[in-house]
């Protein structure tokens, strides 16, 4: 199985990515969990799945006992129930779980979040490839929160901005939770050198160079996934991404 | 942070992450103005706009739409439809930025008579920050 997180600067293009991977995967015959660890939704636009705002029901949970944590699935209700009941369903079968999603009132999404960090923790393992998307930045690599991930894939750009960034991830991704596996996938690369560049900054595999593509713009402006444009260098990009991660990472 | 910062003949600066965490755990009245940046793609204007009720709900000064890598005017459109209400702030798609931000250098000290930057140069003065306009908050 699979396990991906994407982390990186925020705008670098993770949720472009990660979502084109999970789909591409998803038509090779995998099941697909992607995880969108930020309650500003990001990961839709790039599935292709319709933004949605209605909150996951507060009975999913009931507050814990001592020893718990503050809300706990309700009883009956495991990962594997609650995914089949709340992720929604996109194309290619891909399923989708957010964060929470919110318009600003953190406070109502507690019980929300505390669901979906369970079911993260407590999800079949056996049963899903995950392509995870991290917030831009380091707060939530450095708090953790790509446990479930066997390969943390770094998106970098090559700018001094975004390799530093990049830079500090790598570093945090060293502490004791870190996946087994860092690699950096960079992101609207135009040249050779880029990717030189990039590598000799970071001092990690480069598994995939993807080029800047005025499709993936088009996309953007029209508010759909890239793979439902017509193909181009992008798209070509993470289909070999998908076929590196599968030959290497497939654990 | 912020509010142990001298107040007086200061002006602050500060670039939020990505996303709208920060903003959500600002005190309320926190700052004078707030400058949302958004492109002009549907992904990128939901964020906007959930940025937007966020700065309103907490009182955190006037609010500005800052449109960026605007290249045509369905660019502009799309983003005054979006945000009818708002002040707006338009500022051009700019090939400066990209090699600036290539070369790891400030924009302005490539070229400050380029579209962007001079847009971005007009801010302070929007914003009423030299011209002995009172800030709001």
């Amino acid at each position: 199985m699979i396990k991906i997180a994407f982390a990186g600067k925020g705008g670098s293009g993770k949720s472009s990515i990660s979502g084109t991977l999970a789909r591409v995967l998803a038509r090779r015959g995998k099941p697909i969990l992607a995880l969108d660890s930020d309650p500003v939704p990001g990961m839709p636009y790039s599935l292709g799945i319709p933004v949605d705002d209605s909150p996951t029901p507060d009975d999913v949970v009931v507050e814990g006992v001592e020893g718990e944590p503050r809300w706990v699935l309700r009883p009956g209700l495991d990962a594997e129930s609650f995914i089949s009941q709340y992720a929604a369903v996109g194309p290619d079968g891909v399923r989708y779980l957010q964060f929470g999603n919110t318009w600003g009132h953190v406070s109502t999404l507690q019980r929300a979040q505390f669901a979906w960090s369970q079911v993260v923790k407590e999800m079949d393992p056996t049963a899903w490839n995950v392509v995870g998307d991290l917030p831009g930045g380091t707060r939530q690599a450095m708090f953790g929160w790509a446990k479930y991930a066997n390969l943390l894939a770094i998106v970098v750009e090559p700018t001094p901005k975004s390799i530093h960034v990049g830079r500090r991830l790598r570093n945090i991704s060293k502490a004791a939770w870190g996946p087994d596996n860092v690699a950096v996938v960079a992101n609207k690369v135009e040249n050779p050198s880029d990717i030189e560049q990039i590598e000799e900054r970071l001092e990690l595999p480069v598994i995939a160079a993807v080029p800047a593509d005025p499709a993936v713009t088009a996309a953007d402006k029209l508010g759909c996934a890239p793979l439902d444009q017509p193909a181009g260098p992008f798209v070509d990009a993470i289909e070999a991404l998908a076929t590196r991660v599968v030959e290497q990472y497939d654990a | 942070m912020l509010s142990s910062v001298p107040s007086e003949n200061t002006v602050i600066v500060a670039d939020l992450e990505a996303g709208i965490g920060t903003l959500t755990r600002l005190p309320d009245q926190a700052v004078d103005v707030t400058l949302i940046v958004t492109e002009p793609t549907p992904r990128s204007i939901d964020v906007a706009k959930r940025a937007a009720l966020v700065a309103a709900e907490r009182a955190q000064g006037r609010v500005l739409i800052v449109a960026n890598k605007v290249a045509d005017p369905e660019d502009e459109a799309r983003i005054y439809e979006a945000f009818p209400e708002a002040e707006i702030v338009i500022v051009p798609a700019d090939p400066v930025i990209n090699d600036a931000d290539r070369r790891g250098v400030s924009p302005i000290d490539i070229d400050s008579e380029s579209p962007a930057v001079r847009v971005l140069s007009g801010l302070s003065q929007t914003i009423g920050l030299f011209s002995g306009e009172t800030l709001p908050g």
